[in-house]
């Protein structure tokens, strides 16, 4: 069982993994916070844009798009499993 | 009626949680309802009664949580103290149960008793979703209702519901989503360094409390706070195997908010895993792919692009001759008099100019209603989003820009599928410095009279002045105002629906009437003051008596030299006129400032009726010039005016300032005056700058060498800096500017590597 953290921007698309830990110290964490990116939770890449930018994913039943800005706020834990 | 009580109902929700059509269906008053995360972004106010009660219904721009991230979002938190005193209705959209929950959690916490409408609850059921309402309510001390507030379903019992029952709209009711005991003697404790306690303190005061606890930026803290957090921090470690930080605590509570609303979601409902069914998601793979996604958006803004404006012209043609019909009735029917004159060339010609646009902006508001109802706004945003953040626009700015080329009018209508105001008036002020199609006659006009070798060149190349000066403005406001730190981009994509007819309607006509009623009175307040500048003073001091002379000759054989001598008097005296006239003087007024750009006060003068239209410009200059030469190029070059200089001036006419109808929107869609001033000064400085410059440049080339030499180098400068600007921002764009300014280059496997394909895309 090897686990690997990465930033929620390099989650390859269409793979599931778990948010670690989130940059306390950016202004838009605590959005994402109550948007519901809290340690624990699994998030899954579901779909890049075109031009590799911005990624959706889905978390907690619905789908957000997000910017790497803001996606590299968040630390994840990518499943082994699901590679 | 008397005996009614009144009160005052607010709807907070997140965004696209139906709030708004919970609105329309509880006042019956229609607005504006999109199925897009954002539409609400003023204060909406309307009356529903009940037999007991009259309610004023206030609907709250959507927000995902208290702790505001724009704007419209501070309006909620402002207005939480006024509402607390009233009732407030928490519209959950609940197939997005969770998140949703959240806002819930924090007005409990702040000891606030919503009743919550469960909106939705049709597409949550029929995906299988179960909740039992009984369990909720004593769970959460709320009353929640199940509602579908797209048909108007449940909201009767919601709107009697409020209508019957009373004030007890706050409660500390301990609940399952009440703040637990450690955070709420934290928070006291804070309240008492200011005299308070939790007990007695308002919603806004717990509020402000608790987000001093967990305020991320330390910054100037008290050290009574500085106490308080680490106190709390130590009481959240017990047990735990990883001391709790204090830079956490926010994270801590949202953690805390999550855990109490899974902990009553599982006790008291089954829900579908998610919002979006994998058929749409099957859709979404389609519509955002990789090669394919880009070129089906593009066929789409084509496909509305050309409706817009190629159809619209059929029902445009029918404006203009009624205009027409209605203006010749009036001059063969009214006796000779000012108010006739000001009838055809102030009022008639002033509606026309407003009603033009009106096909326009029903079409395009047509499509764009469509493409917002039906989820696929979302989308489109998305897959644009890195093109436009590339000059600090959001993804959803593409569709009012490209629109801009169209008719700047409906394209800054259209910003308001920009939820964020901030992004919003960023979009609004780069609108004008797109090439809208009523200026290409100027162009096609002044490059064919100054350029008659090339004149499709020089357009081109005029044409790429401009671009660059839009793309030179979005990046440098984006560097200087830090866009993307402004407005954190999250895009929410709401599951695709079919969109309603009646909410289509409503959309167009509110549109329709919105613009005639507020920017077309601003048009035609300003088409009355050109024409008032154009035709008073009556009486100008002439230089010759005209009338004397003309009837001496009438007097004579009406032979053919005798009728080509009046009309040339007619003419000069036309013309005399004209330089005497109000706006005329104002030109001559305001010449000194644009000599240093080589235009002559003819020029000048011209810019003012341009301000109306554009196309003016141009017939302006031919009446100013008409004593010299019948051709308006000859005329100019005549009179000193070399193709510099006309290049100079053809670049200004093009950017000084927008036309006064798009001038109008602006002013009516950003609701502020100061934004549209110093957007005007901005035009202006910009269009006076970049003519300066082009200026300069040329003369210092022209010094040197000939005028084929100096035409070939205005070119290549211009392509050049064109080009590179625009190679710049598409590099950036689309290769997605490398590994080493990647924002993870440090923990980027590939970095280094020529190619980033290795796991950093």
């Amino acid at each position: 069982m090897v686990r690997t953290t990465v930033s929620l921007a390099e989650l390859p698309e269409g793979s599931t993994a778990t948010i670690r830990d989130i940059d306390s110290l950016s202004p838009t964490s605590q959005r994402l916070l109550d948007m519901g990116f809290v340690p624990g939770t699994s998030i899954r890449a579901v779909k890049k844009a075109p031009m590799g930018d911005p990624t959706t994913f889905e978390i907690r039943g619905y789908q957000v798009g997000l910017r790497r800005s803001e996606s590299s706020l968040i630390d994840v834990e990518i499943m082994p499993d699901d590679r | 009626m008397t005996g009614k009580i009144s009160r005052n109902v607010f709807l907070v929700g997140n965004p696209n949680s139906g709030k708004t059509s919970l609105f329309n269906a509880m006042t019956g008053e229609r607005r504006r309802v999109g199925n897009w995360p954002g539409v609400t972004v003023q204060k909406l106010e309307g009356i529903a009664s009940t037999e007991l009660a009259t309610l004023t219904i206030c609907d709250l721009p959507g927000t995902y949580s208290l702790t505001p991230a724009t704007p419209e979002e501070e309006v909620v938190l402002k207005t939480i103290d006024e509402a607390a005193t009233g009732c407030i209705v928490n519209v959950v959209d609940i197939a997005n149960f969770e998140r949703n929950l959240f806002l819930t959690t924090q007005l409990i916490e702040l000891g606030i008793k919503p009743v919550v409408s469960l909106n939705c609850f049709d597409s949550f059921t029929k995906a299988g979703g179960i909740v039992d309402l009984q369990k909720f309510s004593s769970f959460t001390c709320t009353t929640p209702f199940p509602t579908v507030a797209r048909t108007g379903e449940g909201t009767r019992n919601l709107v009697e519901f409020i209508g019957q029952n009373g004030a007890d709209n706050r409660s500390d009711n301990a609940n399952w989503l009440s703040l637990p005991e450690i955070w709420r003697n934290a928070a006291d404790q804070i309240l008492r360094l200011q005299g308070l306690h939790w007990e007695s303190a308002t919603a806004a005061q717990r509020y402000s409390s608790l987000s001093s606890l967990i305020r991320m930026q330390p910054g100037q803290m008290s050290a009574e706070l500085i106490e308080i957090r680490q106190d709390l921090a130590k009481k959240l470690s017990e047990g735990r195997e990883k001391p709790v930080k204090t830079t956490d605590l926010a994270c801590e509570l949202a953690s805390d908010r999550y855990r109490r609303i899974e902990k009553l979601i599982a006790a008291c409902a089954i829900v579908p895993g998610k919002n979006i069914p994998a058929w749409q998601e099957k859709l979404d793979r389609v519509l955002t792919h990789r090669f394919l996604g880009l070129p089906m958006f593009a066929l789409m803004m084509a496909w509305v692009f050309w409706t817009t404006f190629s159809l619209g012209e059929i029902p445009m043609g029918w404006m203009e001759s009624l205009v027409g019909a209605l203006s010749d009735f009036v001059q063969a029917n009214m006796q000779e008099s000012l108010i006739k004159e000001l009838l055809i060339g102030g009022i008639i010609s002033g509606v026309g100019g407003v009603i033009i646009f009106v096909p326009n902006i029903l079409i395009l508001f047509f499509w764009i209603a469509i493409l917002e109802d039906s989820g696929y706004m979302s989308r489109a945003a998305f897959i644009m989003d890195k093109m436009m953040n590339s000059i600090g626009l959001h993804g959803r700015a593409f569709i009012p820009m490209i629109m801009g080329l169209g008719c700047n009018v409906p394209a800054v209508l259209a910003t308001r599928i920009i939820d964020n105001r901030f992004q919003r008036l960023l979009t609004m002020l780069l609108i004008p410095l797109v090439t809208c199609a009523a200026r290409l006659p100027v162009l096609v006009l002044l490059c064919g009279t100054f350029f008659p070798d090339n004149p499709s060149a020089w357009m081109f190349s005029l044409f790429f002045v401009n671009l660059l000066v839009l793309v030179f403005l979005g990046q440098t406001t984006s560097v200087i105002f830090k866009t993307s730190e402004n407005s954190p981009f999250l895009l929410e994509m709401p599951p695709y629906r079919l969109p309603t007819p009646s909410s289509v309607f409503h959309m167009l006509y509110e549109k329709g009437a919105h613009f005639v009623e507020k920017a077309g009175t601003v048009i035609l307040a300003g088409a009355i003051i050109i024409w008032v500048l154009s035709v008073f003073p009556r009486e100008v001091p002439l230089s010759f008596d005209y009338a004397a002379e003309v009837a001496e000759l009438k007097a004579q054989e009406a032979t053919d030299e005798v009728a080509v001598k009046i009309a040339a008097l007619d003419h000069k005296r036309d013309i005399e006129l004209m330089e005497g006239r109000y706006m005329a003087r104002l030109g001559k007024f305001i010449h000194p400032v644009m000599a240093p750009l080589g235009f002559s006060w003819r020029e000048t003068v011209s810019l003012i009726p341009g301000f109306l239209a554009k196309e003016s410009v141009v017939s302006t200059l031919s009446v100013l010039y008409l004593p010299y030469s019948q051709n308006i190029g000859d005329a100019m070059r005549e009179t000193g005016m070399t193709r510099l200089t006309a290049f100079v001036f053809m670049t200004f006419t093009l950017l000084y300032i927008p036309c006064i109808a798009t001038l109008g929107v602006m002013w009516r869609e950003s609701g502020s005056t100061r934004f549209t001033a110093l957007a005007l000064v901005v035009y202006f400085a910009i269009a006076y700058g970049v003519s300066y410059v082009i200026l300069k440049i040329g003369s210092a080339l022209q010094g040197s060498s000939g005028m084929a030499w100096f035409e070939g180098m205005v070119i290549i400068t211009s392509a050049l800096f064109a080009s590179w600007y625009l190679l710049k921002t598409f590099i950036v764009t689309i290769s997605g500017s490398k590994c080493n300014s990647c924002a993870s280059s440090g923990s980027c496997p590939s970095s280094g590597k020529s190619d980033c394909s290795g796991g950093c895309p």
